[in-house]
């Protein structure tokens, strides 16, 4: 218990110190880690509590970016008002859409997600009055706490994962709640679960609107960091990144999903320097986790750590 | 037939799929801490009924009274947080939970907390769980379940119990069992007819599903189902007695 | 909005329509062998037409020899990830969101390789019958259409015939509705799955070198290819592939009628719109539970 509390501390304090000691580049990086790790957290939720694929966070998080860039740069309102509304339309079209589809399981649920995420990206597009289209809404303020500006990477840190490391925690809450444990119930068999009392659609309901206002936070901390949206950042594509974050750091874990979306940030930059077949190996190192690590990069180091003697990691 | 003290009674109910009719006029009930047996060989439409009691298929004719009450339209989520609970052919428990998770799942659905409060890990929220968890761990130990073990590795018989624990954690009122002895051995079967006859003497209502006739020589009065119709009822004995029931059973 | 207009839709939705039902019937075939949805099945129209395209430019193959090469990939691929993906994972009692995510990195790889070996560009095949055109009733038809409708319509007819007619088509139906009763009778229910996803991947293969005169084709061009097909293959109730073809072809219709009738710009809203609603409605798909037999 001790050593636990060390580790932690030490653990807070290397946190701290890292965006001076590291450079602008690498703290840039670590700030969209914490931005996907905030979307990854929605989407590992569902996947490793329900069981379900969600292939429409994209819309979300481009519904909390485009709510701040509208309402800050064309409607002049101050920079909370972007997250809250992007927040409450995320939730509401999460229930009103999330409601009758998440009746489907499997893979028809998955599509609907995906279907999902192809209409929001087509609407921006689209919708190039509330958007701006292609060229997309630039000037997006920076955020300032108390006229603390935050318009460096090293101070949107701070920020960025503070957000990421209060959602861990209330999600973490919600694992090990009762809720968690009627989640897990309706995803081992839905059947026992429904004998159960369990009211299954109610629950995938909220906890897709969970997801949803994850994903809204995420895309309004975006918004907010690189002051510019355009429609290229809330594509398919970007659905299928934030699957990626779970999946390839570790289905139940929380800070698998931090590992995910280190993967997913850092290594198409390190990769990139050996050229176009970046994106190949991305690909495959999806397959090869599918495959070969079901649970992803935290299984692989909690099954290192057991063999070199450590008591496992919480899984 | 039917009394005042009686948890459900089964009026006329009928059932067809397509042309098919599948249960005809099927009368009988469940008093108050009784134990009554539904025994027939396999096609006779015991499984229908017992999911059309449940609530898992629609009621197409006659009636059913859970409680006083008349069950329709009610779900199965309803029906089972009324007190009405069931197991199934093949247990169906939660593979990638420990035994006493499982249990815990069972109390759920007699607490309220909400979401919010999950995430905040409010005081009510930690102390419902306390309480689901108290509750689990005495069902469990009452029936003789080691918590820790994943469940993925208990034997048949252990998880037929486990499924009954699981169900037993919100204070039924009435236990319905579908075919609980399939896949069971000599002494796993002793276990589970021990463990019938301590609950329904604690004053548990219980309908027994089974075609097997040593299961049921536990319940007070056996219905006879074959072809959807009800030829004969009465305790074991008078049942085995039948010419009818043996007819059908044993081909004399 | 005059006749001809609505009929220029109809001819394009037709033809675009018989695109999405190959697509579509190879996405159910795969996914009644073997419970797979196959996001990449678009990989296989990308990969298939781009060979035809490289044996043609770069080696000057002839055009039909370009495209035996080019369709053959498709079947290639397929058994490939049959055995060494799919097989294993069905071992180890992979979940249905296990293979969502596999085929989803496949599709990532898959396109991937395409831009780096071929680059950014789209790419045009050649039409058959070159740029010669038929016109009825100021409806402007290209021969190419006209090639590819009946292309399609005798692949729909032999699979068909192939399901309901011939011994390996019969123990592959049988295979995928019932795994132990078709290995009690001797077949090989593994090889039997390993098969669909060769037919698979040769419709997939088919359908990319079908459109890709009427269409550029480029690396980014797969994923759009799966999902209209996956649309035309739910509006077909998903485990009948000659449903598919219902489902492409009322795709492909309503596709052209938004375009005219609303904006281009939204017709894949509208299109993945009205999929959610049939997949909640109807999820049998719009022949209903009827479809489910034959083919």
């Amino acid at each position: 218990m001790r050593a636990r509390l060390l580790v932690g501390l030490l653990g807070i304090v290397l946190w701290a110190l890292l965006p001076h000691i590291l450079s602008r580049y690498m703290i840039d990086l670590l700030v969209f880690t914490a931005i996907y790790t905030i979307a990854g957290i929605g989407v590992g939720l569902l996947l490793g509590q329900c069981g379900i694929v969600n292939l429409g966070q994209a819309t979300f998080y481009g519904i909390g970016a485009y709510s701040c860039a509208y309402l800050t740069v064309e409607l002049g309102y101050p920079n909370v008002a972007g997250f809250i509304v992007g927040a409450l339309i995320s939730m509401t079209i999460a229930l009103v859409v999330g409601w009758p589809v998440l009746r489907l399981t499997g893979y028809f649920l998955a599509l609907a997600t995906l279907a999902l995420s192809i209409i929001g990206s087509s609407l921006f597009y689209e919708w190039d009055w509330l958007t701006g289209g292609e060229l997309g809404i630039g000037g997006i303020p920076k955020l300032d706490i108390f006229g603390f500006k935050l318009d460096t990477p090293g101070r949107y840190y701070y920020l960025a994962w503070s957000i990421a490391f209060i959602c861990m925690l209330l999600v973490g809450n919600l694992i090990a709640s009762r809720t968690g444990l009627m989640l897990r119930a309706m995803r081992d068999s839905s059947e026992a679960a429904a004998s159960l009392g369990i009211d299954m659609q109610w629950l995938r309901t909220r906890v897709f609107m969970l997801s949803a206002l994850l994903g809204s936070v995420a895309g309004s901390l975006f918004a907010h960091y690189v002051s510019f949206t355009s429609v290229q950042s809330f594509t398919v594509d970007k659905s299928i990144g934030f699957l990626l974050i779970p999946v390839l750091g570790g289905v139940r874990s929380l800070w698998g999903v931090v590992l995910g979306a280190l993967f997913v940030t850092v290594m198409p930059e390190l990769l990139s320097r050996i050229g176009d077949i970046h994106q190949i190996l991305f690909g495959l190192a999806l397959v090869a986790v599918v495959v070969l690590l079901p649970e992803g990069l935290v299984g692989l180091l909690a099954t290192a750590g057991r063999k070199l003697g450590w008591s496992r990691v919480r899984a | 037939m039917t009394h005042d003290r009686d948890i459900l009674v089964l009026d006329q109910v009928g059932h067809r799929f397509g042309g098919f009719t599948v249960l005809r006029s099927v009368t009988f009930s469940v008093p108050e801490g009784g134990i009554v047996g539904l025994i027939g060989p396999n096609g006779s439409g015991k499984t229908t009924l017992f999911n059309i009691i449940s609530g898992y298929l629609a009621l197409q004719a006659g009636s059913i009274t859970y409680g006083g009450r008349a069950l329709t339209t009610q779900s199965v989520q309803d029906r089972s947080r009324a007190g009405m609970v069931r197991t199934f052919q093949t247990p169906k428990i939660f593979e990638r939970m420990t035994v006493l998770e499982n249990i815990m799942v069972g109390a759920c659905k007699i607490t309220r907390t909400g979401i919010l409060q999950d995430l905040v890990r409010s005081p009510h929220a930690q102390s419902e769980l306390r309480q689901i968890r108290m509750l689990a761990e005495r069902v469990g130990e009452e029936l003789g379940l080691e918590g820790n073990l994943p469940a993925a590795t208990l034997t048949a018989g252990q998880r037929r119990i486990l499924e009954i624990a699981r169900v037993l954690v919100a204070q039924p009122r009435l236990l319905m069992l579908d075919e609980p002895s399939a896949g069971l051995n000599h002494e796993e079967m002793r276990q589970l007819i021990a463990t019938i006859e301590r609950l329904n003497d604690a004053g548990l209502a219980i309908l027994l599903v089974s075609h097997d006739m040593v299961l049921m020589a536990v319940a007070e009065t056996v219905h006879v189902l074959n072809f959807g119709e009800i030829i004969a009822r009465g305790n074991m004995a008078a049942i085995q007695q039948n010419a009818g029931v043996r007819e059908v059973y044993l081909g004399i | 909005m005059s006749l001809s207009l609505i009929l220029q839709a109809a001819q394009a939705g037709i033809t675009n329509g018989f695109i999405y039902a190959l697509v579509g019937m190879g996405l159910a075939v795969i996914f009644r062998g073997s419970r797979v949805i196959n996001v990449m099945h678009g990989e296989f129209s990308v990969v298939g037409a781009m060979v035809t395209v490289l044996m043609l430019t770069s080696a000057r193959y002839p055009y039909w020899i370009a495209i035996l090469a080019g369709v053959s990939t498709g079947p290639l691929i397929g058994a490939l990830i049959e055995l060494t993906l799919v097989r294993p994972m069905i071992r180890q009692r992979a979940t249905e969101d296990q293979f969502v995510l596999l085929t989803i990195g496949l599709e990532r790889a898959i396109a991937a390789a395409v831009l780096f070996f071929i680059g950014r560009d789209g790419y045009l095949l050649p039409a058959f019958g070159g740029d010669h055109v038929f016109i009825v009733f100021d409806v402007v038809i290209r021969e190419h259409a006209l090639w590819l409708i009946a292309i399609a319509t005798f692949v729909v007819v032999a699979l068909r015939e192939f399901f309901r007619h011939t011994t390996l088509g019969l123990a592959m139906t049988a295979a995928s509705i019932d795994a132990d009763g078709a290995a009690t009778t001797g077949i090989n229910v593994a090889r039997m799955r390993t098969l669909t996803f060769v037919l698979g991947g040769l419709l997939g293969a088919i359908a990319g070198i079908l459109i890709t005169p009427l269409i550029a084709v480029d690396y980014q061009t797969g994923l759009p290819i799966t999902l209209k097909g996956i649309a035309a293959a739910i509006l077909g109730g998903f485990t009948n592939p000659l449903g598919a073809v219902v489902g492409g072809l009322t795709l492909g219709m309503v596709e052209s009628l938004v375009i005219v009738g609303v904006s281009s710009g939204y017709k894949d809203a509208l299109t993945f719109s009205v999929l959610i609603v049939i997949m909640i409605f109807m999820p049998h798909g719009i022949l209903g539970r009827g479809g489910r037999g034959g083919g």
